[in-house]
């Protein structure tokens, strides 16, 4: 049993500029066997969670339980060494005085394993993250990818429930990133460890995870799967954050059974509405890059638009594409679909993946 | 033919880079003092040693190594440099790890104990102490035995014990200072990583953290060793009466009439080897250092909280500094005001001592004066020929730049006794007229105090881009005025550090004008000392405090101006005086 329940989880720091962000009230259910993700711009109190977790931050109100096991409340806090779990280091920390085999094998040695099965384990864990054959080389011959992979064996080796990882991937170039993401995500699948997983980068939650916590100023926003956050944001701050958005400033002009009719600039559209929205309300619709088709002005859109600028990006090639009204929508299509700056174009718009949030203006609460 | 063109075309540039210019006279100057300030001296020094009576011979090595009073000096010096290393270690260490990894109160007081028992005088200490705890007249002892008749609690401070304690007051600030810097640098997640792992905080201090420091503290234990034998004045004030002669001691009475040039060569260069190795350790040990690397954000070790045992840490921290500062400071001051120096001595204040020593008595007028003089001029000089040669290894590509960088390094391995035994040795050989005159002592000091002058350029040149000087050099700036318009203004506040590094030191320098002044030539240090040793205990004390109160005018001046953090720039250097 290694699920992870936080309730009410809150802490203030002093102010001070490199204080860590505060996080207050919040609430968590992370499940046995998951990869979740704490996901967040820096600054909003992911780490401050993670470390709270970990032990290293003691919270000043909440709770904290592993499976039925109450590790962390008010008056009674177990430190790191009791908690049982593993955790990676945004810079690896791999101790740079030992070789890779005393780094992997300390966990053991703590333990007092016997040195036989523990040479055993540090092998069979070191060949899990392709590092046979490194034990005798010490950290600073080793690259920035092999000491990551030294410090995930390091925290595997001891078989803990529950991996605690804080932005581990950051310091990698790109190329190395993602073929790294690929083989935690493998890893996790394999151990069945539960993973806790602090990132700034929603491409690498949306590829890494089962679920999904995006955290806002210190409050939990959003918790769900990945296509959950990113096409059924919550808020306008969850959208913003998932991947590129237009934000339209529009009205609602009807109403009827979870359904209703917006006008959002020179855009009319039929969109799902939650309850609680009134004609008349104003609203903000977000609508992603990728939802909006542009097509030969004869065709058939929703409203006309003038190309604006474009950017050929490789896989996808960029527009903006400014309404008459003189909001401009940022547009991804095809590369082999060609316009120019310009060019009139029609606008097309999958209202089924649009969001409707309450307008930043608006009158009613 | 190509080649023929190329002359042919650009001869004006040709002729001009081979002509000898500027920077060619201002660098060759700067290695030609280097020469006869440090290698010369050094190379008489060597010669010296084998001169026998029939040209060359061991025999000076043989009686120094074979010699009873020698072998016993040679002893003495290594057991207080070991005890006093020893102490360092225990004090700096336990003061460093209260300051950066515990939330101990009060922390500020010690690092201004560190920061004043590093610049205080090692001898006025000394002579401080002896004022109270010498056996028959120290005050506390009086107090101790006579008053509250507890006898058994007097101390001799004219002994080992004693000779270690006054030394251990300058010398703990080495381990201090290199070890909390480690401390505070070591990345938290190492500390974490093991934590997470199950290891217990003494665990992970064990395995962890301490291989991580023992470098830097290893290296600041060997400096306090360096430092604590190479020390005249405690070694004289407090070694003499108690019978425990020392290396310096040893050669300083070489010197009494008639003088063993040969024995006191052949003692400065063993003295120079056991320093030397130490040094060598000392950087073998600091080059391992890559280990601590420099936090990122967020990532400073937790302070660990003490509970009720940080009033016990910070009681020890209090008792530190009355022993370093409040004792020597106080008493110094006690004695300067007082008519006759015991029991009584608060019932007859006075301030005649000062008026005796700044008005009444021309010697120590004079060794004011030259003090002052000869600390200015031996700054000055030190940071200009610092800067060229800083500037001729980290910029230009003269070959054997890197041998100048070592030559300039060389007086850091050099007692002051064994600098003035050098200089004694060649300018008596080749112009003799120097011998006793203001000006062997300037170059005494130079010479002794270049590395300072060298380092403090050398780290402002390397923070300094080349393309900075590179970018008024394609404007058409010559290298004068690009020295002038764009190094040395940059480099400024980083000289002005250095200046101070060694007006500080030169202000409060013993050991080697001990050998090197005469009655016209005489020195604070030296007035001091020969006051000391003719039994004028109260006019000593004003003495003592004018000298302190010139430093810490000098200090204030040069923050003001804007040198900023002297104490934590000197950390790695080996001073002493």
């Amino acid at each position: 049993m290694a699920s992870i329940t936080l309730k009410g989880l809150t802490k203030s720091f002093a102010a001070g500029d490199d204080a860590p962000a505060a996080v207050s009230a919040l609430d968590l259910d992370i499940k046995d066997n998951e990869f979740v993700t704490l996901l967040g711009p820096s600054g909003c109190g992911k780490t401050t969670t993670l470390r709270m977790i970990a032990g290293y931050i003691v919270p000043d109100a909440g709770t904290i339980h592993v499976g039925n096991r109450l590790i962390s409340s008010p008056g009674s806090v177990m430190p790191p060494d009791q908690r049982g779990m593993g955790m990676v280091f945004q810079n690896y920390a791999v101790w740079p005085h030992k070789t890779v085999y005393e780094n992997v094998v300390f966990g053991l040695k703590i333990r007092k394993t016997p040195s036989k099965e523990a040479r055993k384990k540090v092998d069979e864990t070191l060949a899990l993250v392709n590092l046979t054959g490194f034990e005798a080389r010490y950290p600073n011959e080793l690259s920035g990818g092999q000491q990551q992979r030294v410090a995930l064996a390091r925290s595997l080796v001891v078989e803990p429930e529950i991996l605690l990882l804080d932005e581990p991937l950051s310091n990698l170039d790109a190329k190395l990133r993602e073929q790294m993401r690929v083989e935690l995500k493998r890893l996790q699948r394999r151990t069945g460890i539960t993973f806790v997983y602090v990132t700034h980068d929603q491409a690498e939650a949306l590829a890494l995870s089962d679920h999904i916590a995006v955290i806002h100023g210190g409050k939990l926003q959003q918790y769900g799967t990945p296509f959950e956050v990113y096409s059924r944001p919550a808020n306008r701050l969850v959208a913003d954050f998932m991947g590129l958005v237009n934000l339209v400033p529009g009205k609602v002009l009807d109403v009827r059974d979870g359904a209703g009719k917006v006008e959002a600039s020179d855009l009319k559209l039929d969109l799902a509405l939650p309850s609680g929205f009134a004609a008349g309300d104003k609203v903000e619709v977000a609508i992603r890059p990728e939802n909006i088709r542009l097509d030969k002005p004869q065709g058939n859109g929703v409203a006309l638009a003038k190309i604006s600028d474009r950017t050929f990006l490789g896989n996808v090639s960029e527009y903006y594409a400014t309404l008459s009204s003189g909001q401009v929508l940022r547009v991804q299509t095809h590369p082999l679909q060609m316009f120019a700056v310009g060019d009139t174009v029609a606008v097309e718009i999958d209202a089924a993946q649009c969001s409707v949030f309450r307008g930043a203006h608006s009158d009613q609460g | 033919m190509t080649a023929e063109l190329v002359v042919q075309s650009v001869p004006k540039i040709l002729r001009r880079r081979s002509r000898l210019r500027l920077e060619h006279f201002v660098m060759g100057g700067a290695i030609l003092s280097l020469i006869v300030l440090v290698v010369l001296p050094l190379l008489s020094l060597l010669l010296g040693s084998v001169k026998g009576e029939g040209g060359l011979s061991f025999q000076h090595f043989e009686e120094v190594l074979s010699g009873r009073l020698y072998v016993q000096a040679l002893k003495n010096s290594l057991v207080l440099g070991a005890w006093t290393g020893l102490f360092s270690l225990i004090i700096g260490l336990a003061l460093a790890w209260a300051v950066s990894r515990t939330d101990v109160p009060g922390k500020v007081l010690i690092q201004v104990t560190a920061s004043l028992s590093y610049l205080s005088p090692p001898f006025l200490t000394a002579i401080a102490f002896v004022y109270l705890f010498s056996p028959n007249a120290g005050l506390i002892n009086v107090v101790l035995r006579d008053v509250l008749g507890l006898s058994f609690l007097t101390f001799n401070v004219f002994s080992m014990p004693g000779l270690v304690l006054v030394t251990v007051l300058h010398t703990f600030p080495f381990v201090y200072l290199l070890a909390s810097s480690a401390l505070l640098s070591v990345d938290a997640s190492y500390e974490e990583a093991a934590q997470i792992l199950g290891a217990s905080k003494l665990r992970t201090a064990f395995s962890i953290t301490a291989p991580l420091v023992a470098p830097a503290i290893l290296s600041g234990t060997l400096l306090s060793f360096v430092n604590a034998i190479a020390l005249f004045g405690s070694q004289a004030i407090i070694g003499l009466p108690g019978r425990i002669v020392t290396l310096p001691t040893r050669i300083y009475a070489l010197f009494d009439y008639p003088p063993e040039y040969g024995l006191a060569s052949a003692l400065s260069l063993v003295f120079v080897l056991i320093t030397v190795v130490a040094l060598y350790l000392q950087r073998a040990f600091l080059a391992r250092r890559s280990f601590v690397t420099l936090a990122g954000k967020g990532a400073r070790p937790q302070l660990m909280s003490l509970g009720p045992a940080r009033w016990v840490v910070f009681g020890i921290a209090v008792v530190a500094f009355i022993v370093a500062i409040i004792l020597p400071y106080a008493t110094l001051i006690a004695v300067s005001f007082s008519k006759s120096w015991g029991l009584d001595f608060w019932k007859g204040l006075t301030l005649a001592n000062y008026k005796f020593i700044l008005f009444d008595y021309n010697v120590t007028q004079r060794a004011i004066v030259n003090s002052l003089g000869l600390a200015i001029a031996a700054a000055s000089v030190a940071v200009l020929l610092g800067a060229v040669i800083g500037w001729i290894d980290v910029r230009s590509r003269i070959p054997g730049r890197k041998l100048l960088d070592y030559a300039a390094l060389i007086p850091l391995g050099l007692p002051g006794i064994v600098v003035a035994v050098a200089l004694i040795q060649f300018w008596l050989a080749w112009a003799p007229v120097l011998y006793a005159t203001l000006a062997i002592l300037l170059l005494a000091y130079v010479g002794r105090y270049i590395p300072l002058g060298v380092r403090a350029a050398n780290a402002s040149l390397r923070q300094i881009d080349p393309s900075l000087e590179e970018s008024a050099q394609i404007l058409g700036a010559s290298w004068l005025q690009t020295m002038r318009e764009i190094t040395l203004p940059l480099i400024r506040p980083g000289l002005f550090a250095g200046w101070l590094l060694v007006f500080v030191p030169v202000i409060q320098e013993l050991s080697a004008s001990i050998l090197l002044f005469s009655s016209s030539s005489i020195t604070l240090a030296v007035a001091i000392y020969n006051l000391y040793e003719t039994g004028y205990i109260e006019p000593v004390a004003a003495l003592a405090i004018i000298n302190m109160l010139i430093i810490g005018a000098a200090i204030f001046v040069a923050t003001k101006l804007g040198g900023g953090a002297i104490t934590s720039r000197s950390n790695t250097q080996g001073l002493g005086s």
